[in-house]
């Protein structure tokens, strides 16, 4: 059985993974690979405050159980789920064994063992008994984290296919996310942590954490205390087992009922309001009615607002406000970079719009309108609420220009987006029993959270103008200056959009029915013309994607907000590396670091252009990207003797 | 210019389409004469969806046209749009629609009137009984059959002069299905086409004047549906034709033990 199930698993990888997919695949693995070496490393510091290292390391494995847990998510079901199976005649336990096995065979769970092995390092620097234990105590660990990933998404899985459950999980993984975003704090605020250490409830509570149980145990085997050592041992391996015995009783078919929601009555079908004339207004009246009624959008809906608000009110423990502004503009990037997947979710209903004479447009604009009509209120509330609770009004312009441009740049982004870089996924009705089965959305998700930025910083860049110059007026025109790229961005990625989805339609559509693009190689050539996303390489992908996360991680944390911080003349330092350096390298350290953000950017951008198959002259371009690809993207059709 | 009246309801001229290395369609040539009843058939994978796809612009065909009343659907989409009703098989539909509202908007996309789009739907949801205890469930709610009848609804809705239906009455109830072959023939007997691919042979022998057998992608027979099966069942000819023997005799020892 558990060798049958391994074996299903790397079928089911061998034939769903695009080059694309595997080029984000790469950037994602050695992202984890960079942190697990960083967690190892940290079990070789040394630190002045004896209790340090042991708290570092606590919050360390937390952070990574929280990913675990918040991965699912973003990335979708795992390949093999019991779903698959319940109709075989299979005792649950014999397939919760299998699956476990499975879910063990992949590069993450390696990635993770080696981060876990910071607690053998820990136990090297104790005694050799000590070493012992901790064999045993990493197992135990990354079962832990496996299973609890494994629960946690039936959990969700349970809880959203209601709106109120998707409230609930929306909730949750705002907090799971937003914590996680947090754990820089220990990277750039290390020098504050090196002088006080954490506080000791702090400490407590993290140590309180199943996470830590293998660590306190690893440590008290160096003191040889036995008690101590066994003690958290056999709590850890209880907790593994009774998630273990939770998961294979939630493995089988659902029994839950999926609460139905009822659409409108026979009068009130028929009725339209003078908002939903026309082709628009009725594209727009059917999209606000999804919104309202699909549990998936629900949880859309709450999950940008609630990680805005939890991650303003985190800060507010070291008594740092100058984040509450601007709540309503993070919660509306993230509104933007969790809802650009608009097509993709709707899955192969586009055939509707492909066969209904030139509605494409309409359709477009429909859903920026109803994704505006959803949070545009919602946003703009949360800064003015943010704004009154801050109580100062020398952010509100910087907060304001902020959140009108991520709502217009959002709006114009995803539709762009949505056509452009589309995630396939299995069907609405299909899923509605399990909606967290959809595509991996996370490579999408964190492209629309760079543009948006990349999108909101000409208005912030004309508030500092009027900042650095003391020009008030010059400083509010940047409200208008975000509401004029709002617009211009809102209208014609709009329509950029609206020419794709004529123009390629029927691509959309065979990607969303096969749940891959059509082979480069099957199509007449350059004249193919997909996103140049499909026709690059997977290193060039690779290149690009790294790119932008440094000009992500140079342009906005490091260097716009630490200026927005600095110019507000907050005295919080934070965690921002340019406040830490002493008075007079603090500007041009933020300077560098907008260079840097900036240069990032534009190297991504060279890439892409690089890659894309330029019309003018196609053959050279395209010939590269091309020959690379069709040994990988043939791999799909022909079946497989070794499954 | 092509005299609109002589032009046939639809032409499929040398469509194709390759999947990697599976050719699904082989250079298709079918002609669906207008005011005829047209029956495609063939087995499993033989590439009915595919060229009807290809036919109704929904999947482009790697060479070859397709001619509704001589306007080729994909050089003038919007005209070609505006001629046909079309039921694919097995994609989704705006699901968090009541089948009321979905048809409500499609009338508004389509141009109908608000009082002509009403009374369509009105009288559509009653045919595919879909109304009364049904009324407010969502199409994500609805059971296979239920699908499949919205679906038609859908296809019908804006009084096309031809309809290209995959598979329709798969899934639907006996009772349903003799109301819906009734409502297709009254279409024909006024004049509409009717292009629809099925693995019923009964159903085809019924309702279809003119049939055509699909294998390995082509199209190895074509007419009225007298010549095509001559004096043997449809069944036996389509067997016949395919080139296959009816398996299931031997094999399988186990099962029968
Ligand atoms: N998106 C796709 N990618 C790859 N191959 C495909 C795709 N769609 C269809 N095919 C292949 O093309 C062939 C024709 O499929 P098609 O669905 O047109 O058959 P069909 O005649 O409609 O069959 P059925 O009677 O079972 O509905 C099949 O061999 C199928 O495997
Ligand atoms: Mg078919």
């Amino acid at each position: 059985m558990v060798g049958v199930l391994i074996q299903m698993k790397l079928a089911v990888l061998r034939h769903s993974t695009t080059d694309a997919k595997r080029a984000l695949n790469g950037l994602g693995y050695s992202a984890g690979i960079c942190l697990a070496v960083a967690t190892l490393v940290l079990a070789f510091l040394d630190f002045s405050h004896p209790r340090l290292l042991m708290d570092l390391l606590a919050v360390t494995f937390a952070l990574w159980a929280l990913g675990w847990m918040a991965g699912p998510i973003f990335a979708g079901e795992p390949p093999l789920n019991g779903e698959h199976f319940h109709r075989q005649p299979v005792p649950r336990r014999t397939l919760a064994t299998g699956l476990l096995a499975a879910a063990l065979v992949a590069v993450t769970t390696a990635i993770t063992l080696l981060a876990f092995c910071a607690l053998v390092v820990f136990a090297a620097r104790l005694s050799w008994v000590a070493v012992v234990v901790s064999v045993p105590a990493v197992v135990l660990l990354l079962l832990l984290v496996v299973l609890l990933s494994r629960v946690v998404t039936l959990l969700f899985r349970m809880l959203s296919k209601s709106r109120l459950g998707g409230v609930v999980t929306a909730t949750v993984t705002a907090a799971m996310v937003s914590l996680a975003s947090f754990s820089w704090i220990l990277v750039i605020g290390v020098s504050l942590l090196l002088e006080y250490g954490f506080p000791p409830a702090f400490s407590t509570v993290v140590r309180a954490l199943p996470s830590s149980w293998s660590l306190i145990a690893v440590e008290a085997a160096g003191r040889g205390d036995w008690a101590g050592t066994a003690g958290p041992l056999l709590a850890l391996a209880v907790v593994v087992a009774a998630l273990f015995l939770a998961w294979s009783a939630l493995l089988g078919p659902q029994r839950m009922d999926r609460p139905v929601v009822r659409g409108s009555s026979a009068r009130r079908a028929a009725r339209r309001g003078p908002l939903f004339q026309g082709d628009q207004g009725a594209i727009y009246l059917k999209e606000l009615r999804t919104w309202w009624r699909d549990p998936v959008r629900t949880q859309a809906i709450v999950m940008g607002p609630a990680f805005a608000v939890i991650t303003a009110l985190f800060p507010l423990i070291f008594g740092f406000t100058a984040f509450l502004p601007f709540v309503g503009a993070a919660g509306a990037l993230m509104a933007a970079a969790t809802c650009a997947n608009s097509y993709g979710q709707d899955g192969t209903a586009l055939w509707l719009t492909l066969t209904v004479p030139g509605k494409e447009k309409a359709d477009v604009r429909a859903r920026q309108l109803a994704w505006l009509t959803v949070f545009g209120p919602l946003t703009l509330a949360l800064t003015l609420a943010g704004c009154l609770l801050h109580g100062d009004a020398t952010l509100v312009p910087w907060a304001l220009a902020a959140t009108l441009a991520a709502l217009g740049g959002g709006s114009g982004l995803l539709a762009w987006v949505s056509v452009t870089a589309l995630v396939p996924g299995p069907d609405p009705h299909k899923s509605k029993n399990s909606p967290m089965d959809h595509g991996d959305v996370t490579g999408q998700s964190f492209l629309m959270f760079f543009l948006v930025t990349l999108a909101i910083s000409p208005a912030l860049g004309v508030a500092w103008a009027g900042h650095a110059l003391d020009l008030p007026a010059l400083l509010w025109a940047s409200v208008p200056v975000a509401l004029l790229a709002g617009v211009l961005c809102h209208v014609a990625l709009g329509s950029a959009a609206a020419r794709t989805l004529r123009d390629k339609g029927p691509e959309l559509l065979h990607l969303m029915r096969s749940g891959k693009p059509a082979a480069a190689a099957e199509e007449t050539g350059e004249e193919a013309g997909t996103s140049p996303f499909e026709t690059m390489s997977g290193k060039h992908q690779a290149l690009m994607w790294s790119a932008m996360a440094v000009g992500v991680l140079g342009l906005f944390p490091q260097g716009l907000v630490p200026l927005g911080i600095k110019l507000s003349g907050s005295p919080a330092k934070v965690w921002f590396l340019a406040l830490h350096v002493p008075e007079p390298w603090q500007w041009p350290v933020i300077a560098v670091m907008v260079a840097i953000g900036l240069a990032g950017f534009w190297s991504a951008y060279l890439v892409y252009r690089a890659a894309a198959p330029s019309p003018s002259s196609p053959a050279p371009t395209a010939s590269p990207a091309s020959a690379s690809s069709p040994p990988t993207s043939v791999t799909s059709s022909p079946a497989s003797p070794g499954s | 210019m092509r005299s609109p009246t002589t032009a046939p309801a639809l032409r499929l001229d040398g469509l194709a389409k390759t999947f990697g290395e599976k050719i699904a369609v082989d250079h298709v040539e079918l002609t669906v004469p207008r005011g005829s009843f047209y029956g495609l058939v063939g087995p499993n994978g033989a590439g009915k969806t595919t060229a009807l796809s290809m036919a109704v612009g929904l999947l482009r065909p790697d060479a070859g046209r397709a001619l509704v009343d001589g306007v080729d659907v994909w050089q003038e989409p919007l005209r070609a749009r505006r001629l046909m009703g079309v039921l694919p098989d097995g994609l989704a539909m705006p699901e968090r629609l009541t089948g009321r509202e979905l048809l409500t908007y499609l009338g508004q996309l389509h141009g109908l009137s608000a009082g002509e789009a009403d009374r369509r739907a009105d009288e559509l949801l009653a045919v595919m009984e879909l109304d009364g205890s049904a009324e407010r469930t969502l199409v994500v709610d609805y059971s296979t059959g239920m699908r499949k009848k919205i679906g038609l609804a859908t296809a019908l809705l804006h009084a096309p002069r031809l309809l290209v239906l995959d598979e329709p009455l798969e899934a639907v109830d006996p009772v349903s299905a003799a109301t819906i072959k009734t409502i297709l023939k009254r279409f024909v007997g006024h004049g509409g086409s009717v292009l629809l691919s099925s693995h019923v042979m009964a159903l085809v022998e019924e309702l279809c004047d003119t049939v055509a057998v699909m294998a390995r992608g082509r199209v190895v027979a074509e007419g009225p549906l007298g010549a095509v099966r001559g004096d043997r069942s449809l069944e036996e000819t389509f067997v016949g034709l395919v080139g296959v023997t009816v398996g299931g005799g031997e094999g399988l020892s186990w099962l029968a033990s």
